[in-house]
């Protein structure tokens, strides 16, 4: 049979990786998906897509998918196969003895931003509403929590100024801590290929990534600093456009808080900023910083685009801080080309925050506390609501090792992986008495369950996602559940199953209820984005097909005007010390996506097999490491093992690695730290050692399972912290 | 941008990117046709409906003038220019049909025929089997082609594979790989006959610097480049 095999039937939907949002016509040939062609008009990525999105979706018929429901009285059990009642019922009445025995907060919810809208909207409405308190928070915690926290703060929204398009308007890009070639492929794409138009490019990050040089693009100015330095470098950056008065004191004056302005002006206008002092802190030249400052300052149009590289540290809320004060203080919003856009990892991060997935506020970011907003809710949903936050995420660990908390619903998240310091994490879940996992695949966390609900995979649901550029985009069912219902389906059987009267014939039904309660997406429905495509929220009377760029004639706070916060720079506690002197900072690869549950299931695999450890070639010789030994890396926190690979891209004194493989276990080395005003793990600093495994000890030390002390010994003991998991 | 030029429901391609700019009135195949200045003769012909037979020109990509399957007749040029690389002008009026714009497509697609494999001519369904149809082309008079037809299958990418004898060498793959994708993995080395398509320095696609977008798979006419997963069975030369 010489010709392809031509597909019988297709379905547009939306990519489930990254958040670019990217449209894909899903092609079946009897009933199987056959291939993923990208969709011409998909407004996020015109036809264009990358090696994720367009060929790794053979994840969704993997052997390892669970297709039938199970549960366990202990964790030590082995699972047994159920029906989807006596799951439901099983969960239900663990869920109300838990409340019955410690209270109605013992238990909480936890979503993903790999679900769609509607999913995490009713898993918000199942902790909220049924099992009656806020203790719901999302994956988004670990990611871009400072990004709704700091940038509300200074131009009042969480999301993207911009469209993605909105880069081919720019005449300066800054990329701070993002990869997006290989982070986000096909914004990556639109960026390099502005910059062969002629756009100059500062990028700030501590690795000579392939959006700092490669093919016909290079960037003007790459700020490598030391990790950790953000904060000191953009209020050095912040320096310089107020010595030199390089500000737009035009717009300041006609669309900020003058007041506000001058206090920053002031903080960031201080010796201390000057680059002559931070520079040689942060491993700059202070030349560079100015020259970054006044290419940023110039424009006409500069926009920034930042990543986790921002967000995962102790400042993570105060470096979205920065960039919001920089771009207000040039004026730099409310245009196209412009704007501060946040690249978001995950397909509905976005969504993730936008739809009340946190303890403290409901969809559309308002407050709990809030008696009228609350009152909404009530009247919607029919209950009384909890007037208390709930708990964060990393607290309901902390509470579950205190017995406060007892029992957890997770969909679509792997927390013992995904979040730090694993082993922290292991001994909360193995306090809890009902943890019910809803997923594709028994993930790590899944270890520690009782419930398994076998989820369904974006190829096999209806509902929608919220891209970076706040683009809600369909998502079609192409195939059949494998497991014979929708995630949202789930949740609504979970919720009856626990005594709450909640029905929707369609997930349509449920994104009607979210137009209903959250203002954003008021002007909502499957009816419009059938007919548009996609649209960008604010979708309301007054944009009824969304808004592209954000804050046009005023920001949305109470006065309209945007704002500067304050935002002195404060170290990490976690620095280089004689024991860990070196500073490890992770990303991602091309071909992976985060903890690999999808990826490392197709072929993709033959790119990335293993998760390395760049090292530069100076920290590698004075420490014996070749090209392809492997190393233990290790930090106070713990210890593991990976191989090293020698490269330029790294400074010395910097270490890197990717995160895609659970053996690599690299969330045992990473510090317990995080941002102090939303606890976003910081996740890209961490001191750490790397020594030589002796060569006899690399077969004995099999990856991910439990190992001996470090052959080269750094002085922490680290074997006690294996234990849990061995 | 897209939506005002396209049908939404299936991927039209008009040929060229579009443009903006002020409008330019123009008469094809003696119908009125109003496009933006810088439209290629080749959109204005989509939009007014007569769709002129292509293989190089995508509108996803700039135009490049290669196959020379899209000539026209313009009143007051001579010869026969590429409908992709001429760009409208007021006044103009251009005709897409006729005896001789016939017989030269014929010849060019005979020309692609020679040299790709016979068994894979009937039952096809590439953007090149639907311009061979459009011209009433399934045959040619020359014998096989001997330059490409033995090449090795470059199956070295998991998902998809490059089959040199069904190239046309139009020069979309490289062009998808540096304009969209931007990665400049592809080029074209040799000349004449022995120009082929190669990845990175004459490498397997897998061992080049290709990033595996796709883009390049998603723009090739004869499914030279094709996704692994249309074959079940695996992949075999007609």
């Amino acid at each position: 049979m010489p010709n392809p095999i031509k597909p019988d039937c297709s379905v547009v939907t939306t990519c489930a990786y990254c958040g670019v949002g990217c449209n894909f016509k899903a092609e079946t040939h009897e009933g199987r998906i056959v291939r993923m062609i990208p969709w011409k008009d998909g407004k996020a990525n015109h036809g264009h897509s990358c090696i994720k999105g367009r060929f790794a979706f053979d994840y969704y018929n993997h052997p390892d998918r669970i297709r039938k429901p199970m549960i366990r009285d202990s964790i030590d059990e082995v699972w047994h196969e159920v029906t989807w009642e006596q799951a439901f019922e099983f969960a239900a009445r663990r869920f109300r003895r838990i409340q019955t025995r410690y209270g109605r907060r013992a238990i909480g919810a936890v979503s993903s931003s790999r679900c769609t809208n509607e999913e995490i909207f009713l898993v918000q409405k199942l902790a909220r509403a049924v099992f009656g308190n806020n203790n719901i928070d999302n994956c988004a915690r670990i990611c871009h929590s400072p990004t709704q926290f700091g940038l509300s703060a200074t131009v009042g929204w969480g999301a993207a100024s911009q469209h993605f398009d909105s880069i081919l308007q720019a005449d300066v890009i800054m990329v701070v801590g993002a990869n997006p070639t290989e982070g986000h492929p096909v914004f990556g794409s639109l960026l390099k290929r502005r910059v062969r138009q002629g756009a100059r490019l500062i990028v700030i990050d501590p690795r000579q990534t392939e959006t700092v040089r490669s093919p016909h693009v290079a960037a003007d100015v790459h700020l490598a600093l030391r990790p950790g330095t953000n904060v000191a470098v953009l209020d050095s950056i912040a320096h310089v456009v107020v010595r030199e008065k390089l500000y737009n004191e035009e717009f300041v004056r006609a669309r900020c808080e003058w007041e506000e302005f001058e206090h920053w002006a002031e903080l960031v206008g201080s010796d201390r900023y000057a680059p002559e002092l931070i520079g040689p802190q942060a491993g700059l030249d202070p030349e560079d910083i100015r020259h970054a400052a006044r290419l940023y300052a110039s424009g006409p149009n500069s926009a920034i685009y930042y990543g986790l590289g921002v967000t995962e540290h102790s400042q993570g809320s105060t470096g979205v801080m920065c960039l919001g004060n920089l771009s207000l203080a040039c004026g730099m919003l409310g245009r196209e080309g412009v704007g501060v856009n946040p690249l978001r990892g995950q397909g509905n991060v976005q969504g993730g925050s936008c739809l009340g997935s946190w303890p403290h506020v409901f969809s559309g970011y308002r407050f709990v506390t809030d008696d009228e907003v609350r009152g909404s809710f009530e009247a919607e949903w029919g209950v009384t609501l909890d007037a208390e936050p709930g708990l964060r995420l990393p607290n309901m660990f902390d509470a579950a090792l205190t017995g406060h908390f007892r029992g957890m619903f997770i969909m679509g998240e792997d927390p013992v992986q995904s979040d730090p310091n694993q082993d922290h994490t292991i001994a909360a879940m193995r306090e809890m008495e009902c943890v019910v996992v809803q997923d594709l695949f028994l993930n790590e966390t899944a270890k520690y369950a009782h419930v398994f609900l076998p989820g369904s995979s974006s190829l096999e649901k209806d509902g929608t996602f919220t891209g970076a550029e706040r683009r809600v985009n369909r998502v079609r069912k192409v195939v059949e559940p494998l497991a014979g219902l929708q995630d949202w389906e789930i949740v609504v059987k979970l919720m009856n199953a626990m005594g709450y009267p909640a029905h929707y014939d369609h997930a349509g039904q449920i994104l009607d209820e979210i137009a209903r309660l959250s203002p954003a997406y008021k002007g909502l429905s499957f009816e419009l984005l059938d007919r548009v495509g996609s649209a960008q929220w604010p979708v309301d009377e007054n944009a009824p097909e969304g808004t592209e760029v954000l804050h046009r004639e005023r920001f949305p706070r109470a006065n309209g005007r945007g704002t500067f916060m304050l935002t002195e720079y404060v170290p990490t506690r976690e620095r280089a010390t004689d024991q860990h002197p070196l500073l490890l900072t992770t990303g991602r690869i091309l071909s992976q996506y985060n903890v690999g549950t999808q990826t490392r299931r197709t072929a993709n695999s033959r790119w990335h097999s293993e998760d390395v450890l760049e090292v530069s070639a100076e920290d590698a010789a004075a420490r014996g490491i070749k090209d392809g030994d492997v190393v233990w890396l290790s930090s106070r926190f713990g210890a593991t093992q990976l191989r090293a690979r020698l490269s330029r891209r790294v400074n010395p004194g910097t270490v890197y690695t990717t995160f895609h493989h659970a053996e690599t276990r690299v969330n045992v080395v990473t510090s317990d730290l995080s941002d102090w005003a939303t606890n976003c793990p910081e996740y890209k600093v961490t001191a750490v050692e790397v020594s030589l495994v002796k060569p006899a000890g690399v077969e004995a030390a099999g990856r991910g399972e439990a190992r001996h002390e470090p052959a080269v010994s750094t002085g922490e003991p680290v074997s006690g912290r294996e234990e849990a998991h061995a | 941008m897209w939506s005002e030029l396209r049908d939404l429901t299936d991927a039209i391609d008009v040929g060229t990117p579009p443009r903006s700019g002020e409008m330019v009135s123009l008469t094809i195949d003696g119908q009125p046709v109003r496009v933006p200045r810088g439209s290629s003769v080749m959109l204005a012909a989509a939009k007014a409906g007569c769709g002129i037979p292509k293989l190089c020109a995508t509108d996803s990509l700039e135009p490049f003038g290669s196959c020379r399957l899209c000539l026209v007749e313009v009143e007051g040029m001579r010869g026969y220019p590429a409908s992709c690389t001429t760009l409208v002008a007021e006044g103009m009026t251009v005709r897409t049909e006729s005896e001789v714009l016939s017989r030269i497509r014929k010849g060019v697609l005979e020309l692609y025929l020679s040299d790709f494999p016979a068994g894979d001519i009937p039952d096809g369904w590439s953007e090149f089997h639907r311009a061979l149809e459009q011209c009433g082309v399934d045959t040619h008079p020359y014998g096989d082609g001997t330059d490409h037809q033995q090449a090795p299958v470059d199956e070295s990418n998991p998902y998809f594979l490059f089959d040199q004898a069904k190239c046309i060498v139009c020069n979309r793959c490289v062009r998808a790989c540096e304009e969209i994708q931007g990665t400049f993995a592809l080029t074209i080395s040799g000349r004449g006959f022995d120009s082929k398509i190669s990845a990175g320095q004459d490498q397997p696609f897998f061992e080049s610097d290709c990033v595996s977008c796709g883009a390049c798979v998603q723009t090739c006419p004869t499914q030279a480049l094709v996704e692994k997963s249309l074959f079940p069975e695996g992949y075999a030369r007609a």
